[in-house]
């Protein structure tokens, strides 16, 4: 699981951090794909386009496979998931803290209300 | 966006700023924050932890003490730390280290908590510090546990929309 494997989060946090290979994600998203399918709505050459899947590959947040001379690419969401897990399992540590803070300071207000109604 | 609510960012490789605004007084909040009575209502422990320790001591070299038992352990875990810097009610800056209950330090990290209060309305901007980038990633990847199947099915009905 995620908790100790950071250097496979760092690998699918730099896969992520391109425009371009987050289209490719979003095209896989709707099946499998291959390599000119790809490459040829983000106006790519088919070279650069194999760069980027390379590296979505080593994330593991895509699969080749090779039939013929078609390279074949499908989408592996596990990794993505855990991506997502990571930040959003903080996030709402956090919050689930500051709402508890949010109800504490209602009340903190109230009782100075009323000790200053009083006086 | 609700102007309240959280921002998180990463602006370098080691430190993660969260960003907070909460309906009442700069005083109030910078008490919520740092008094030991206030603290135990929100530092919320994971699952089936109890706090057992609660001492802060907001002034340039006071102590900050948290401990925390679970049902196989006390202490579970216990956070130590120094105040450093301390401008009341405006700015503190705290040393912090994660010790677990077998004695292994599991995060060492400086947090510095920022107030400002505009119209009755106080933004803190909390900024933790860690001494690398893989020790920042072990406190993102902490308190996994909790909520993750919720999560997966979050995440699950987001993957199969069609693009």
């Amino acid at each position: 699981m995620v908790l100790d494997s950071s250097p496979r989060l760092d690998r699918v946090f730099h896969a992520l951090a391109h425009p371009a290979r987050r289209a490719i994600i979003r095209q896989l998203s709707g099946g499998e794909r291959n390599l000119s399918e790809l490459a040829s709505p983000l106006r790519m050459t088919f070279p650069a386009a194999t760069k980027h899947v390379r590296v979505l590959e080593r994330a593991t947040l895509v699969r080749r496979r090779v039939v013929g001379r078609e390279h074949l690419c499908r989408l592996s969401a596990a990794p993505l998931r855990d991506a997502m897990l990571w930040t959003e399992q903080f996030r709402q540590h956090w919050e689930a803290r500051f709402e508890a803070m949010d109800a504490l300071l209602e009340e903190m207000k109230s009782e100075e209300q009323t000790r200053s109604r009083r006086r | 966006m609700n102007a309240k609510s959280l921002q998180i960012s990463t602006p370098t490789d080691s430190t993660i700023v969260l960003t907070r605004a909460f309906n009442a007084p700069r005083r109030l909040v910078w008490e919520a924050t740092f008094t030991p009575d206030k603290m135990r209502r929100w530092m919320i422990p994971p699952p089936g932890w109890t706090m057992t320790v609660c001492e802060c001591d907001a002034r340039a070299g006071g102590a900050l003490k948290v401990a925390w038992k679970s049902e196989d352990a006390d202490p579970a875990m216990t956070l130590h730390g120094e105040f450093t810097e301390v401008v009341t009610h405006e700015r503190a800056v705290h040393t912090e280290t994660m010790v677990l209950g077998s004695g292994e330090t599991i995060g060492r990290l400086t947090e510095t908590h920022a107030f400002t209060e505009e119209g009755g309305v106080t933004t803190m901007r909390i900024t933790q510090s860690y001494g690398s980038k893989e020790e920042r990633e072990g406190a993102l990847a902490s308190g996994m546990d909790q909520g993750m199947e919720a999560c997966y099915q979050r995440l699950d009905a987001v993957l199969v929309q069609p693009a």
